[in-house]
């Protein structure tokens, strides 16, 4: 199948200013159209580093990162916003609000500071609460959802923005089974029915192996490994990387981690 | 039992022996004073005082009124007046005093002019055995009164109750008629006025001028502009420590142009050192005042 | 609709300001009397134009240093303007308008003293930065302006805390056309940034995310914000409270939008300052309250109901 290459981030090396260490070196990442990639690696390995260079808030010592053949760094920070739509793992939001007009920010890309709320606004807006299913929400306040309801509620405002590449930081960090697979399955369905890019930080690993077309697995700022699940989740890989015995198994043809237990 | 009953007799006698002590410190040695402030405290000198510090401008310019200016070891900064009292040393702020400051003066006396920021000097001062006497005067009456206290406390009888008969003979005098309404205005932003409780409302009274303000019972009180324009006063007093014949700078802002007495240049453009705190020259300054009033309208 | 009652609310209390008052105007003479047409309207006016500028800056300035309780003041503007109203007054500066132009010139130091440390070390006006330092400049300000009263003679400095108590009295319409001048570009700078302070709201780097520019965006939003309450600051001293209830007043009725709440914050600003002040000159007449005292009584119940409405979401 012939997939548009969205985000091509090439041989990337980066240092924060002050550290010893290089936070990523040498590390390779590409995105197409109608792909999952998920990106895995303990924490510190450089996974939210990487996506900081990926989207040009950070500017590379070595390498390049390119957003549909541009420069990351060089696109207009409202450009950008209409091609990557980003969830970030953190917000804050300060005031009351519900889930339409929260939703409805993802149009500012594309409206600007003055723009009229035209139709297709607002046919964008309804089209990205469906497809994350909470069509039914739409005018409940937002601290009145679970944890789950919000982070589809964030998914649909990332939507509205109706981007190419969609990119998640960790967005079942705190969620339960139920939503965790919802929230995977939708991210999948988005994919494949839309023909959307996305790329998926997460620390789940097995879901990650079962929903994804590719991983990139990170150490310390190196790329472990990358490709197929299969490819990436073997069992010395695995255990050399997460500092921990494991277990590899297989479900839906894919590999699963099971963590074994050092004294028992 | 017994014990108890020696104990009893030992309190007995003891008790009897305090008894004598002080009835015979009841009986005043010669030049000792006794004297009643306007806190209502009796206050003891053991005479007259010789170094005397002067918490207030209006009780330093007394002092030297009656003729005791010799004895004013130490003065507020603010004390401006007589320019005798400049030659006395400052210890500083009046309404809130450094105990230090005075102290190192070696006072036998502390005026202090009686406010709830004084009441705890005083009681510092009590403390370290120095005496205090606490006067206010916001009316003409109390000037007498002061005048004759301040008088008994350093010798100078006679100062004080010439001072007292001066203002006696003035406040005796039946009050002119009304010849002309005027306003004081203290301050622009907000605009400011005295009212019935200050002595300035009196001297004008005497002067045959009638406050506008006077049904504020308070000595000063913020109203509105639009006020001042509806009870339209015919001149404007102000009290000032510069000379000069220039009208106050406010006097130019065009919100104040609706004052009729402004526009019209009518101020009364009184000096501080006269009109700035209730003194023994009071009937000087109402002379000043009936004069004031006689003048042409200044150009504005 | 909320639109229509909210201009009304504010005609009703430009009305007010105009027919009430300590003195008695009888309604035949209204359009006559110079008292209601020297004094009244233009003091009215300048009620709407201050309160207005202090709900509208206190609407985003709350949005841009993502706290509710923020208000204009917090900036360390007041303590520059006092400052400068009590050097003019202890160097005997000359003229009617040196005090208002020395608070300005004051309250602008420290605006340019706090906007200079919110951007040191690279940081782009971090809020916290922003409110540290605003509380920091204030607090010196107002230290060396109690140093100066009460060690400098001049008795009218006794009085300069009075002025900054604030009051509308020294309205007129020299005084309104200069204030008017000075509102329109920061008004509109401020509400082109109502879609990005929306974006903000999220956070920054949500906000980011979305496109904003977020560094122009906060440092217009502050400069405009921090200039509109100098200009308030100036002529009518420090005026509390108004600034930080009137947004809350603002998303209770038009909601966070905004594009909705920084108008209403103008509008409702400007109706209770004037409300506020009809009744400071009213209620104790003859005699006249600060009008930061009023607005004060006022504000408070009405922000207690507010915080009830909020926790009972």
């Amino acid at each position: 199948m012939d997939r548009v290459l969205i985000l091509d981030v090439r041989d990337v090396t980066f240092r924060y200013p002050g550290v010893a260490r290089d936070a990523l070196r040498n590390v390779s990442l590409g995105v197409s159209g109608g792909e999952l990639v998920a990106l895995l690696g303990p924490n510190g390995s450089g996974k939210t580093t990487l996506v900081r260079v990926a989207l040009g808030l950070q500017a590379p010592l070595a390498g390049s990162a390119l957003i549909q053949g541009r420069a990351a760094a060089a696109w207009p920070r409202r450009e950008l916003a209409r091609v990557v739509g980003v969830v970030p793992q953190r917000e804050d939001n300060l005031f009351p609000q519900r889930v339409r007009e929260t939703v409805r920010l993802g149009r500012y890309p594309r409206l600007g500071a003055f723009g009229r709320e035209r139709e297709e606004d607002r046919v964008a807006v309804d089209r990205a609460l469906e497809r994350c299913d909470v069509t039914g929400l739409a005018d409940r306040w937002l601290w009145t959802l679970s944890g789950g309801e919000y982070q589809r509620v964030r998914i649909a405002r990332a939507l509205a923005q109706e981007p190419q590449l969609l990119v998640l930081d960790e967005p079942t960090a705190s969620l339960d089974l139920r939503h965790e697979m919802e929230l995977f399955e939708l991210v999948r369905r988005l994919v494949d029915q839309q023909g959307l890019a996305a790329l998926l930080v997460t620390h789940d690993v097995n879901l990650a192996s079962r929903f994804a077309d590719r991983l990139l697995l990170l150490s310390d700022g190196n790329a472990a490994a990358t490709g197929a699940p299969a490819d990436v989740l073997r069992r010395e890989q695995a255990e050399l990387v997460f500092g921990w015995p494991v277990a590899v198994s297989s479900f839906d043809d894919r590999p699963q981690i099971t963590p074994l237990r050092r004294h028992s | 039992m017994r014990r108890w009953a020696h104990r009893t007799h030992l309190a007995g006698g003891v008790i009897a022996l305090l008894g004598g002590a002080c009835h015979g410190a009841a009986r005043q040695p010669a030049g000792q004073l006794t004297l009643t402030d306007d806190a209502g405290r009796p206050v003891q000198l053991a005479g007259p005082a010789q170094r005397v510090v002067s918490l207030a401008p209006s009780i330093t310019e007394l002092l030297f009124a009656i003729g005791a200016g010799d004895r004013v070891v130490g003065r507020t900064v603010y004390d401006q007046y007589p320019p005798a009292a400049l030659q006395v040393p400052s210890v500083g702020d009046g309404l809130n005093p450094s105990v230090e400051a005075i102290v190192a003066r070696h006072p036998d006396l502390v005026l202090l002019y009686r406010s709830a920021h004084t009441d705890a000097a005083a009681q510092q001062l009590e403390q370290l055995g120095v005496a205090t006497l606490v006067v206010r005067h916001d009316a003409l009456a109390d000037i007498g009164r002061t005048a004759r206290l301040l008088g008994r406390a350093t010798g100078r009888d006679s100062g004080g109750q010439a001072v007292g008969r001066s203002l006696d003979s003035l406040l005796a005098q039946p009050l002119p008629p009304v010849r002309t309404r005027i306003a004081y205005v203290v301050w622009d932003s907000p605009p400011i006025v005295i009212g019935a409780g200050s002595f300035l409302d009196e001297l004008a009274r005497r002067a045959g001028a009638e406050n506008v303000f006077h049904d504020i019972a308070t000595p000063s009180a913020t109203v509105s502009i639009e006020t001042i324009v509806a009870r339209d006063p015919d001149w404007i007093a102000v009290v000032r420590d510069s000379a000069g014949d220039a009208p106050p700078a406010w006097s130019r802002r065009p919100e104040w142009r609706a004052v009729r007495a402004v526009r019209e240049g009518r101020f009364l453009l009184l000096p501080a050192d006269l009109f700035g705190q209730p003194s023994a020259r009071a009937p000087e300054a109402i002379a000043r005042f009936i004069e004031l009033l006689s003048h042409r309208p200044l150009a504005t | 609709m909320k639109w229509l009652l909210l201009s009304a609310a504010l005609l009703a209390a430009l009305l007010a300001g105009i027919v009430l008052g300590p003195a008695a105007v009888p309604l035949s003479d209204l359009l006559h009397s110079p008292i209601v047409i020297d004094l009244r309207l233009p003091r009215a006016l300048l009620g709407i134009l201050v309160g207005g500028s202090l709900g509208l800056a206190g609407a985003s300035l709350q949005s841009l240093v993502r706290n509710p309780l923020a208000d204009p003041f917090l900036l360390g503007l007041s303590g520059g303007a006092g400052l400068g109203a009590v050097l003019a007054i202890a160097l005997h500066a000359g003229g009617p308008w040196a005090i208002p132009l020395a608070a300005f010139a004051g309250a602008l130091l420290a605006l340019g003293l706090v906007f200079r440390l919110g951007l040191v070390g690279g940081a782009e006006l971090d809020p916290r930065i922003l409110l540290l330092g605003g509380v920091a400049v204030g607090a010196f300000c107002g230290a060396v302006m109690t140093a100066i009263v009460s060690l400098a003679e001049a008795s009218e400095l006794r009085n300069a805390y009075l002025w900054l108590w604030g009051g509308l009295s020294g309205a007129s319409w020299d005084g309104l056309r200069v204030v008017a001048l000075c509102l329109p570009i920061p008004v509109l700078v401020l509400l082109a940034a109502a879609r990005p302070l929306d974006l903000l709201a999220l956070g920054e780097e949500p906000a980011r995310h979305l496109g904003a520019d977020l560094r122009a965006v906060k440092r217009r939003v502050y400069l405009a914000a921090s200039f509109l309450t100098a200009v308030s600051v100036a002529v009518a001293g420090v005026i509390g409270f108004v600034g930080l209830i009137v947004p809350h007043l603002g998303r209770a009725l038009v909601g966070g939008r905004h594009l909705r709440l920084l108008p209403a914050s103008f509008l409702a600003g400007g109706t209770l300052l004037v409300l506020a002040d009809t009744l400071a000159r009213t209620v104790v007449a003859p005699r006249e309250l600060p009008v930061g005292i009023v607005t004060a009584l006022v504000g408070v119940p009405l922000f207690a109901l507010l915080l009830r409405r909020w926790t009972a979401y």
